[in-house]
């Protein structure tokens, strides 16, 4: 098996590829890429899974789109206009702010126990923003044309122009952090803007996300400045259900291979708790937002009349948010390693769930579009767009498994292990 | 400069619906594309109901909403008032769609709205364009959202730009039956056998648009949502236009 040693920067990274194919010849390369996985470690698993799954439903949504086009998705003009891509992405978009969030914690608010946590949420808060684009630059007519009409339109009105322009710099800020840890950076002022940088940057990219929604009245299941409180805390939620169960994956799902610093944490009570109560406030925000929609007669709610017959919601809210916030109340299993990562298991799921029912929810009243459309829009995601959503997962999926091949993303500063000895040390 | 308004006198539409298959025409659109439309609803409940429609083109408002959100500025009012798509800068994004309180755009990549069959599919294009049909209006200008477009953007109503902007300045209302601006007039309006369409100046108050406005208290569609729409409707005593999204009870 070819030890893979960590690269000292990203161009390190790209010559160390380069070189490994030249030395290698492009089969042997590839198949020692296949075998990243080979020695046995979830992570491994996950990229071989990864590979195998973007590669077929990579193939198949890109083979149905340069055939068939746009066409094979089942959103149409006369309802649903923004289908389950586009979920997707406002799915990995928010999951990577809250990444960003958590990150923010010990590099911001000066939480040092997060240390450890921090270099690998921010790799993950780029790889899912790099999920993200990939699904909507899939899901948009013409990507490439919009990287030139977008800076020179200048459409300052557009709250998409905004979520553009502040997700762009998120990406370039993350991008800088995570190098500036690479490189042992942890404690400079340098380190220290940035930080603060990014985490202005991601307030402000994922508020504008949901003011891409909330700005439109039109669209009373979406309006209001709420949408973007929403989509912030929600978004931590996310970020904080990534960071779970990554964090026990990393360490193959056993505690006892973490680092002390890790484990007192997974052990402790706060975790539990914090995660609770990110839940709760989700629960209140969805189920506060549900009884106004449906006490309301206001035209255009009557969306949330169909989707409170769904048994999506019944699953998102009872088995997705319900459970896992019980769970983590109860001091009887919410230090038990499983509970916590069924517990953010549950919590992804329903907030994929959650991304779906809103996006796809806010477009059910359709809008004046003839005698013969229903008064609520049928919306079924076709083939090729669970296609696309699984090639959007498989790059996330797959680019973080790569990344604990490649990254030593359990990194902490060395003065935070120092500091834990002494204390050990005082405490004995 | 012109500001032009359209105005539609509910008590004389038959309902034809004349008007979308001469827009259907005049800008080669798909079956089921339909920029022009006239939707029927029912007001009231059974067994006191009555069957009402109303056209209903792109309202061309004074605060396009659609104008607002296009991060491209693909979508943009022209001074003289008409809201069009330049095909060139279009990325397909749909937040104009997403945003257009009267649904009148459409993305070109969609399966056939009658269930077939796939006219795009039954004429192919060889160049950029999204389909050849066989006969198609000759005009063509991609800038501001006229002719066949290409794949994957968004067309719309143009009122008819082709049309209307070969105008003489100063003009205050296009009338169908004065055979010297019949060719610049809208389609739709110039195949409204009852004569139930105005087109003219708003900016002007002698034409014929402000009148018919004035006299019979021409109504906006979903005036609520501050878009302020350039096309009016005239209720009288027989016509109705709905007050909410949903045409079916």
């Amino acid at each position: 098996m070819i030890a893979i040693r960590e690269p000292r920067d990203f161009a390190d990274v790209f010559k160390y590829l380069g070189a490994l194919w030249r030395e290698e010849g492009a089969l042997r390369f590839l198949r020692i890429c296949w075998n990243l996985g080979r020695e046995p470690s979830a992570a491994g698993a996950w990229w071989k899974s990864c590979l195998i799954v973007g590669v077929v439903a990579g193939g198949y949504s890109l083979y149905m789109l340069f055939t068939v086009g746009h066409a094979s998705f089942n959103t149409s003009s006369d309802g649903v206009n923004w289908g389950l891509a586009i979920a997707t992405y406002v799915f990995f978009a928010l999951t990577s702010s809250g990444l960003t969030f958590i990150a923010s914690m010990p590099m911001v608010f000066g939480f040092r126990e997060l240390y450890p946590i921090a270099k690998r949420a921010i790799w993950l808060a780029i790889i899912t923003l790099i999920a993200g684009f990939s699904v909507l630059a899939l899901e948009l007519g013409h990507p490439f044309r919009m990287l030139w009409a977008m800076p020179t339109g200048l459409q300052v009105m557009s709250p998409m122009f905004w979520m553009g322009v502040f997700y762009s710099i998120d990406l370039v800020l993350l991008l800088i952090k995570f190098y500036l840890l690479w490189q042992e950076d942890w404690d400079s002022p340098l380190s220290h803007f940035v930080g603060t940088a990014s985490f202005v940057a991601v307030i402000l990219a994922s508020g504008m996300l949901g003011l891409v929604f909330g700005s439109i009245v039109m669209r009373p299941m979406w309006y209001g400045s709420f949408t973007s409180i929403y989509y912030i805390l929600t978004g931590a939620l996310c970020g904080a259900a990534a960071t779970v169960v990554t964090t026990y994956m990393a360490y193959d799902f056993d505690r006892a291979k973490m680092p002390p610093v890790l484990r007192e944490m997974a052990e402790g009570d706060h975790m539990p708790k914090v995660f609770a109560t990110l839940i709760g406030i989700a629960l209140v925000m969805i189920l506060t937002r549900f009884w106004t929609g449906l006490w309301s007669n206001l035209d255009g709610l009557e969306g949330f009349h169909a989707l409170a017959r769904s048994p999506l919601f019944y699953g998102e809210v009872l088995i997705g948010l319900g459970l896992p916030f019980l769970m983590m109340l109860s001091s009887r299993i919410e230090h038990k390693p499983g509970m916590q990562m069924a517990a953010a298991f549950l919590v992804l799921g329903a907030m994929f769930i959650n991304r779906y029912e809103f996006i796809v929810g806010g477009q059910l009243v359709p809008m004046f579009k003839g005698t013969w459309v229903a008064s609520l829009t049928e919306y079924t995601p076709s083939l090729t767009e669970w296609a696309l959503t699984a090639f959007g997962f498989a790059i996330a999926l797959g680019l973080y498994a790569l990344g604990e091949k490649l990254f030593n993303l359990s990194a902490t500063p060395q003065s935070l292990m120092v500091a834990r000895a002494g204390d050990r040390r005082m405490a004995h | 400069m012109a500001k032009w308004g359209m105005v539609i006198d509910l008590e004389k539409c038959v309902g034809c619906q004349a008007c979308t298959i001469a827009c259907g025409m005049e800008n080669t659109r798909l079956p089921g594309e339909h920029w022009q439309d006239v939707i029927f609803f029912q007001e009231g409940t059974y067994p006191n109901t009555e069957l009402k429609w109303f056209p209903r083109p792109c309202m061309h408002c004074e605060n396009p909403s659609c104008v607002a959100v296009c991060p491209t500025r693909a979508t943009y009012k022209t001074e003289e008032g008409q809201v069009l798509v330049d095909w060139e800068r279009c990325i397909g994004c749909k937040y104009c769609m997403i945003a257009c309180p009267y649904g009148v755009r459409f993305y070109t990549e969609e399966a056939p709205r009658y269930g077939g069959p796939d006219l795009k599919a039954v004429f192919p294009a060889a160049d950029a364009h999204s389909w050849s049909p066989p006969w198609k209006a000759p005009q063509e200008d991609w800038k501001h959202g006229v002719g066949v477009q290409p794949h994957d953007v968004v067309s719309k109503c143009t009122f008819c730009y082709h049309r209307v902007s070969k105008a003489p300045k100063g003009t205050a209302d296009l009338d169908p039956s004065n055979p010297v601006m019949r060719e610049y007039t809208p389609a739709c309006v110039v195949a409204c056998s009852p004569g139930a369409r105005f087109f003219g100046d708003l900016s002007n108050p002698n034409s014929e648009v402000n009148k018919q406005i004035a006299n019979k208290n021409g109504v906006r569609l979903l005036d609520h949502l501050g878009n302020r729409p350039q096309v009016y409707y005239l209720t009288g005593v027989g016509g109705a236009i709905p007050n909410t999204h949903t045409t079916k009870a």
